[in-house]
């Protein structure tokens, strides 16, 4: 089988608050449609790795490449124009729009390339209503349509939150902890989700949940302490000696 | 030569002026985060009531202790009676129950001084100029820029070295911090201000002999200051004492070349500043 | 779409009967106020920027109009168009400055940039007037209609005041105006979708420019004069105060609050010459009447400002 095309890669990524170095010198590479599972501690820089590649914090040493092109001095609405979408670990959905206007907005974008419009009436825009629907259906989250995301519970945010980057439709997908804070039916409902949607896109995820990283990962890498202590297939992480040492405290 | 080295002095007397206003929004924004928008109008307070004192004969000093306070006990009003109870509730209120104060309290120094404005002639020994052999200096200038100092020392002694100021820094950077320091949040919001709308007084106090004052003088010193805030304050307390010392240097010299210009010069520091500085909201500041 | 064509139909009405119930003067001042307050509150309500600067677009229209139609002779429309796409302009670049700063530092900034516009207007004299104003404005006729005549001029400012209100309010429902509220929550997050958030805050502030620069257009024609009033900051917290007792969350609530204030202005003017201070006091009254009246108002504003406060640590 021929190697994999590399669509996103770090280069000695690095970033620093005051004095501390919370992701140092981190080189990762990261190959066209598979899952990609980030794990480590808290505190361990995943979120700060993420907030780098998505350039919504600025880098203070090292590259990122997209398709081989430099991105590393983009911002993030453009690296997002580029097709990397992302969630958020804690849960970004806009709180006073209904779940019709979260999931709008991200059709939008991705139908339209401009400057949005300014004269019709943003419901009246068919092709994207529809489109939109689409995703809020096959996410099952129809009889949420016309209802503040603020009105509803955490679990269904959380899948709301994963609607509205699908609905980017990107390229590249990176889920930060989509499972955090929900129950066990409601994880394995989002681990389904993520499975049925795992080879049509490239996904890189933070997660916590051990059992839901082995067994739908195909590439995990661990962090500690802002650096890359291992990467592997999950069978090979699971026995690591260095694995088991930082991040299940053995 | 000696143009020069007088308008330097002239610069930083001005700039003195500029950075006790700005230091003054900066110990509000800090403490409220609101910007201060009847700071113009705490600064023709200060004006008029050291006009008042020295009419009626109270020695110069008092009269700029009366600036200082005057303001202070009205800036203590306007917190405790004013924004204190406008808390928990929307940004905008409480800037436009401020802008209402400034506009309140111009139109009663209007209605008691009338429009034309008034001016002071420096005590005098205070008065003429000091021959330094190649220039000479005017004691006001030398005087003014000795007591801008003198007053942002004694802020910075009262927020470093004192019980009640470490409070106000704590304030400052870590809200939650003060709960556990034992001191009403409230006290220290409501001081706070008062301390801050008394720097505006007294900068206008200092500004009398220099620049006369009518009630609305107050607003080009608040938009200044507000510059000067933005330009040095972004997130330190002194920052804005090197701005202000700056624009009033930077402004002074101008006026060498284009006295109609030295205004304008300010914002167009602040326009360059802002479009090469740092930036803001994604972190990258 | 029927809610739609009811509040239009309600801002056509206004329009047609105030002349009839209040001195056309009067009316003819709210009018053009309030296409004032409503492009305010396209950058306060609908995007969620505090600028404290309004009076820089409103006086640039204003001045704009007096000196084309006056030193630059030219006829009336082209003064108006001069006064939308100049004050569009001055918005362009005091926003490409400004912009990427947030919260306080945007309210300081538009403060302080009005201020300069202030100076410039009273330095430069020799073409402005200075303290005075500029004087000797006339209102040449257009396309046939005696612009003199009071309820001809009442009907122009009236047609220009209903497309403004159309205008501003479809692009508050199109995709900009639903982008815009969304940045105001949460930008970062619109930005990880590929939004511009202040590409779209920029136009919104420029669009809001161009027809406030409408307004203190037709405020000129309205008056046959430019008072210097009309670039003060004054005139910028005032706005502010329309659109909040107005309210927000519509195109409709600015012009209440802008007939609200313009009335109590000339009730005030008569009552007394310091009316200005009447007028303070209304606002610090009203200011705490809010805060128990409008709850929905506080709580929204509340949200956004806990958005802004968590966005920027």
């Amino acid at each position: 089988m021929a190697e994999p095309v590399t669509v996103l890669e770090a280069i000695e990524l690095t970033k620093r608050f005051g004095k501390n170095t919370v992701v140092d010198g981190v080189s990762l590479k990261f190959p066209e449609g598979r899952l990609h599972a980030i794990l480590g501690p808290n505190g361990a820089g995943k979120t700060t790795l993420f907030n780098l590649l998505t350039k919504d914090y600025p880098v203070d040493g090292g590259e990122i490449l997209l398709r081989g092109e430099r991105v590393t001095r983009l911002r993030p609405h453009q690296i997002s124009r580029r097709g990397v979408g992302r969630s958020y670990q804690i849960t970004s959905v806009l709180r006073e729009l209904t779940f019709f206007e979260n999931v709008w907005l991200a059709s939008y974008r991705a139908d339209h390339a401009g400057a949005p419009g300014l004269w019709r009436d943003f419901r009246a825009h068919w092709a994207t209503a529809e489109k939109t629907r689409q995703v809020l259906a096959e996410l099952g989250l129809e009889p949420f349509t016309d209802r503040k995301a603020a009105d509803v519970s955490y679990g269904d945010q959380r899948l709301l939150e994963i609607a509205v980057t699908l609905a980017t439709r990107p390229e590249i997908l990176l889920l930060d902890e989509p499972t955090s804070g929900l129950s066990q039916r409601e994880s394995e409902r989002v681990k389904q989700l993520i499975l049925s949607i795992k080879g049509k896109f490239t996904i890189i995820m933070i997660e916590h949940k051990m059992n839901v990283v082995m067994d739908i990962s195909d590439d995990v890498t661990v962090m500690n302490r802002g650096k890359v202590i291992a990467s592997g297939s999950p069978a090979q992480i699971s026995t690591d000696a260095a694995v088991r040492s930082a991040y299940f405290g053995l | 030569m000696n143009l020069v080295a007088a308008q330097i002095v002239n610069g930083l007397a001005i700039g003195m002026l500029y950075a006790v206003m700005a230091l003054g929004l900066s110990i509000i924004k800090g403490l409220l985060n609101v910007p201060n928008f009847a700071h113009g109008a705490l600064f023709a307070v200060g004006a008029y009531v050291c006009y008042t004192l020295s009419t009626i004969g109270a020695p110069f000093a008092v009269a700029l202790i009366g600036a200082f306070s005057g303001a202070a006990l009205l800036g203590f009003l306007i917190e405790r009676f004013g924004i204190a109870n406008l808390t928990g509730g929307s940004y905008l209120l409480q800037v436009l129950f401020l802008f209402g104060t400034a506009l309140v309290i111009e139109q009663i120094l209007v209605l008691i001084y009338g429009t034309t404005g008034v001016s002071l002639v420096p005590p005098a020994m205070l008065g003429g100029a000091m021959d330094l052999g190649f220039m000479f200096l005017p004691r006001y200038l030398v005087f003014c820029a000795l007591v801008g100092a003198f007053s942002i020392v004694a802020v910075w002694l009262l927020i470093e070295k004192t019980r009640i100021g470490s409070s106000i820094r704590a304030g400052i950077e870590r809200r939650e911090m003060v709960q556990c320091l034992g001191i009403d949040i409230g006290t220290l919001l409501t001081l706070g201000f008062a301390l801050g709308a008394g720097m505006a007084g007294l900068a206008g106090g200092i500004a009398l002999p220099l620049l006369g004052a009518n009630a609305t003088s107050g607003n080009d010193m608040m938009a200044i200051a507000f510059v000067v805030l933005v330009l040095g304050g972004l997130g330190s307390l002194y920052g804005a004492v090197a701005a202000g010392i700056l624009i009033g240097v930077a402004q002074s010299l101008t006026t060498l070349v284009a006295p109609s210009a030295s205004t304008l010069l300010i914002y167009v520091i602040m326009t360059v500043v802002l479009l090469i500085g740092p930036k803001g909201l994604f972190g990258e500041r | 779409m029927n809610k739609n064509l009811l509040a239009l139909a309600a801002v056509v009405l206004l329009a047609v009967v105030a002349p009839m119930v209040i001195p056309i003067s009067i009316a003819n001042e709210i009018i053009v106020i309030a296409i004032f307050a409503m492009a305010t509150n396209l950058v306060i309500g609908v995007a969620g920027l505090y600028s404290f600067g309004q009076a820089m677009f409103f006086g640039a229209g204003a001045y704009l109009t007096g000196y084309s139609l006056t030193a630059g002779g030219l006829s009336l429309v082209p003064s108006i168009l001069i006064a939308i796409a100049g004050a569009a302009a001055l918005a362009g670049i005091v926003g490409a400055v400004i912009i990427r700063r947030s919260g306080f530092y945007f309210m300081m900034l538009t403060f302080a940039f009005n201020q300069m516009a202030f100076y410039v207007v009273l330095v430069w004299s020799g073409v402005t007037g200075g303290e005075d104003g500029m004087a000797g404005i006339k209102r040449a006729p257009v396309g046939g209609l005696d612009l003199n005549d009071r309820s001809v001029f009442y009907a122009f400012c009236a047609v220009l005041f209903v497309a403004s209100y159309v205008i501003l309010r479809q692009i508050k429902k199109s995709p900009l105006g639903l982008v815009l509220e969304a940045a105001k929550e949460n930008p970062r997050r619109m930005a990880s979708l590929g939004y511009s958030v202040h590409g779209a805050q920029l136009a919104a502030f420029m669009i809001s420019g161009a027809f406030a620069g409408l307004a203190g257009s037709l405020y000129v024609l309205l008056y046959r004069f430019v008072p210097i009033d009309s670039i003060s900051w004054i005139m910028s917290g005032n706005v502010v105060f329309m659109v909040v007792i107005g309210g927000m969350s519509s195109m409709v609530g600015p012009i209440m609050g802008a007939a609200v204030f313009v009335w109590l202005q000339g009730l005030f003017s008569l009552l007394w010459a310091q009316w200005a201070l009447l007028f303070g006091l209304f606002i610090i009254f009203v200011v705490f009447t809010l805060r128990g009246g409008l709850i929905e108002l506080f709580k929204r504003v509340a949200r956004i400002r806990r958005a802004g406060e968590a966005h920027h640590g």
